[in-house]
């Protein structure tokens, strides 16, 4: 009776990928051109920061709990980089991730120890970092310098061999996470917590601990995201990020990490991406206007969250 | 008449009710008994519709019925009286016995409480309770509110048409004798409304109340007696299938315990909320039983000594060094284990597979910079899978999946795996079969030998009298009276009862 799983089970471990496939040739059928690797290399470029965003938002999905804050975190890290870029070069990488780690780790601390359920306590945090962003911009938008951009940052924009190093860096930065997640007591550690918390502590690990770390790695990649955006587009402002959270929270839950955490992962999330990428690509084929999109992704949330949840964590809903 | 004709029911594979039949007269009292696991509960279940079964029929007065809901099985005329109670503490009474069907008394879409009171006095003086129906429910005491739940299926009667069926699961477990007495009382004189189906674990009561007495083991029923003829030594031979000896819970192999070494022990420890004092010592090799009725407080002490709950006062020791933090992860870096009585949510994490669970209280032991040595992990699933013979295909399934047998093997080696020399185990054997119960008994000598000390509270008095070396009979947190339970010497049933009601 042991590995008995119903068929759909089974199939639901698929339909990332499946979907994925799917997206993929729809897309290509409307126009071939799609599917050329180059077109694919510039469109998975794009959605670097995304990606980053998103899988780092994975670890707090696994435990089960969520990030509302990743987008402002975000926000706040394209302000600081650029403000301190003249003074730090390269060092302005280094803040920004410290301030995204202990953003992160705030609503983790509220989470675990003030007992706030984390949608409300990253909302929060999230309220606070976008208003850091605000202030320290003074609600405008920031230019970086050319010559200091190009000194600090200039390995992340180039290209060697067609592949842009954006893309190269994020892909590292998945693994990284992938490790963390299947190979390291963290991550290992996540996965009980998503799946039994009870039974993590009756086995006397410290959960609220890894809760926090959760938490904090969040708040790290989403900071990450920003650098890589501001980088990117040479400038920072408090609503550049604007647009991030539902895709990011899309591709988390398309890739088949479910809300109530405990199964998916970091892969998942790198699956869930591309879908997102390549569903947005193809209102541009398909000629649906930009104002629609988020409609789209509404509904999207919506048809993932009720297909993946596992109900038998939640009896009732409120 | 209710009736169930080759009920069939199954969950994820495992067949729960084979084919039962069962059939219930107009004012009788049907006793059924069975050991925890044996399906009682999924029949109930069925019975009441909150379940439904694969095959087979359930027959109101010779017709089919198709309940979906406990509410469908309500409108038949078929009610619950639930163990752990189903009425709403800050509700008054009447507002608990009327939930749900509030439509008689409401007047332009506002409830007249008059009315309504006035109908709820009638239900409560059927059970003969004599309270103010606007009283807030949480202000009663257990057995009123037992009575109460009683009343509210009583409030039936004036729906449907025919006789009621009430289901009473395990109404007597937390009564006391005059509380029972009453309780009785009032079931005897129902008998003209209702018939009554009454689940207990106790015998005694089962054979006092009853009419006939449904035996079921292993999801069938293998046997209908006749309550005047019946006696107890019978029934459980019939429940368990075999002679309860002391061979089942292996005695030949109690060996006697290290009295020099104390493992831990409690001095003078007042537990958290029960505001009453504990002393204990427990030596290595021994199997100590905490015994007491539901809710007497013996689980507020073992999760005292696990950490999980801050002694108030008093000094904990383990291995002699007083402990001054609490929480799990302490408990567990002086080696101590605990078997949860909630397997499934506090022992086993579903959707982990085998070796996961086994090392997830001792993955620093499996660990080099926070980085996972999985195969050393695998190699030690794959040796406690052979030693406890744990039936799985590979370390890798999913302990979600596995028997009830097989995923508390998995909770103990986690524990003996990881060295623990203190074992808490807390109804270590609720829900399993025979087989698996005997494979527990026999882990549980087996650490003993290894010079284990072991708290148990057991599943029945039978099963801690047959496992310990010592009892502390538990009465409102604290511990009333000790027994030395030495093969042979050991004490009988009445012995402890005595000293726990």
């Amino acid at each position: 009776m042991s590995g008995d799983l119903t068929l759909t089970e089974r199939m639901r471990r698929h339909f990332p990928w499946i979907t994925l496939v799917s997206v993929l040739l729809v897309v290509g059928m409307k126009d071939i051109n799609f599917l050329a690797p180059e077109n694919l290399v510039n469109l998975a470029s794009d959605f670097v920061p995304l990606l980053i965003m998103a899988v780092g938002m994975t670890f707090v999905i696994y435990i089960g709990g969520i990030d509302l804050s990743s987008q402002s975190i975000a926000n706040m890290a394209t302000v600081l980089a650029t403000i301190s870029l003249p003074a730090l070069g390269v060092g302005a990488g280094l803040l920004v991730i410290v301030a995204g780690l202990v953003a992160g780790a705030v609503s983790g601390v509220v989470t675990t120890r003030l007992k706030v359920p984390s949608f409300i306590s990253t909302l929060a945090v999230g309220g606070i970092a976008l208003s850091v962003g605000q202030y320290a911009s003074g609600q405008q938008a920031l230019h970086m310098d050319m010559a200091q951009r190009l000194h600090a940052f200039g390995w992340l924009v180039g290209q060697t061999a067609g592949i842009p190093h954006a893309l190269v860096l994020a892909l590292l930065i998945v693994a990284a996470a992938w490790f963390i997640q299947v190979r390291m007591v963290p991550g290992r550690t996540f996965k009980a917590i998503g799946a039994a918390e009870p039974a993590v502590i009756a086995s006397g690990i410290r959960a609220e601990r890894y809760r926090v770390l959760a938490f904090a790695l969040s708040g790290m990649f989403a900071a990450l995201a920003g650098l890589v955006f501001s980088v990117r587009l040479s400038g920072g402002s408090p609503t550049l990020a604007e647009g991030f959270l539902l895709p990011a929270i899309v591709a988390v839950l398309v890739g088949g990490t479910p809300l109530t955490g405990g199964v998916g992962g970091v892969l998942n999330t790198l699956i869930g991406t591309m879908i997102v990428a390549v569903v947005r690509a193809s209102m541009i084929y398909f000629s649906i206007p930009a104002t629609g999109q988020q409609i789209f992704f509404g509904v999207v949330l919506i048809i993932a969250i009720a297909t993946t949840i596992d109900r038998s964590k939640m009896r009732i809903v409120k | 008449m209710f009736e169930l004709k080759n009920v069939e029911k199954r969950y994820m594979g495992v067949h729960v009710l084979k084919g039962v039949d069962f059939r219930i007269d107009d004012g009788e009292i049907i006793g059924l008994v069975g050991e925890n696991g044996a399906g009682k509960s999924t029949l109930m279940k069925v019975m009441y519709g909150a379940v439904q079964h694969d095959a087979g029929s359930v027959l109101v007065d010779g017709a089919a019925v198709n309940f979906r809901s406990p509410r469908d099985a309500m409108k038949m005329g078929v009610g619950m009286v639930y163990q752990e109670q189903s009425l709403i503490p800050n509700l008054t009474v009447m507002e608990n016995i009327f939930l749900g069907f509030e439509k008689p008394f409401v007047r332009f879409g506002a409830i007249r409480w008059k009315k309504m009171a006035q109908a709820a006095r009638r239900q409560l003086a059927k059970v003969k309770l004599d309270i103010d129906p606007a009283t807030i429910t949480s202000h009663l005491t257990f057995a009123q509110r037992q009575l109460v739940e009683l009343a509210k299926v009583l409030a039936l009667e004036e729906r449907v048409e025919g006789r009621l069926v009430i289901l009473l699961d395990e109404p007597t477990s937390v009564l006391s004798r005059d509380e029972i007495d009453l309780l009785f009382s009032v079931v005897r004189a129902l008998r003209r409304r209702a018939s009554f189906i009454f689940v207990s674990h106790r015998l005694d009561e089962i054979i006092d109340l009853s009419d006939r007495i449904y035996v079921l083991k292993d999801g069938s029923v293998v046997d209908v007696l006749d309550a005047r003829h019946a006696d107890i030594g019978t029934i459980q031979k019939k429940m368990v299938g075999r002679d309860i000896n002391t061979e089942y819970y292996r005695e030949d192999r109690q060996a006697p315990y290290d009295e020099d070494k104390v493992l831990l022990e409690l001095d003078h420890v007042r537990i958290a909320g029960r505001g009453n004092d504990v002393s204990l010592r427990l030596h290595a090799g021994e199997v100590l039983a905490l015994v007491g009725v539901e809710g007497s407080g013996r689980e507020p002490i073992l999760r005292t000594i696990f950490g999980m709950l801050k002694p108030e006062k008093g000094t904990l020791r383990i291995r002699g060094e007083p402990m001054r933090a609490f929480s799990p992860a302490r408990s567990v870096a002086h080696g101590v284990g605990y078997v949860p009585r909630e397997r499934k949510v506090e022992g086993i994490a579903s959707g982990m597979n085998v070796f996961e669970n086994m090392t997830l209280s001792q993955m620093r032991n499996y660990s080099r910079g926070g980085v996972l040595d999985i195969g050393a992990e695998r190699a030690l699933a794959r040796e406690w899978i052979g030693k406890l013979s744990i039936k799985v295909p590979s370390e890798y399934a999913d302990c979600g999946n596995l028997s009830g047998g097989n995923q508390q093997k998995v909770v103990l080696a986690k524990w003996r795996s990881g060295g623990s020399e203190i074992i808490l185990l807390d109804h270590p054997t609720r829900g399993l079969d025979i087989g698996a119960k005997v494979d527990v008994y026999g882990m549980i000598r087996d650490m003993s030998a290894a010079g284990v000390g072991i708290i148990l509270v057991a599943d029945t008095l039978e099963e801690a009298i047959g496992l310990s070396h010592t009892i502390a009979v538990i009465k409102d947190g604290e511990i009333r009276k000790w027994f030395n339970c030495q093969p042979g010497a050991k004490p009988s049933l009445y012995d402890l009862i005595q000293h726990m009601v």
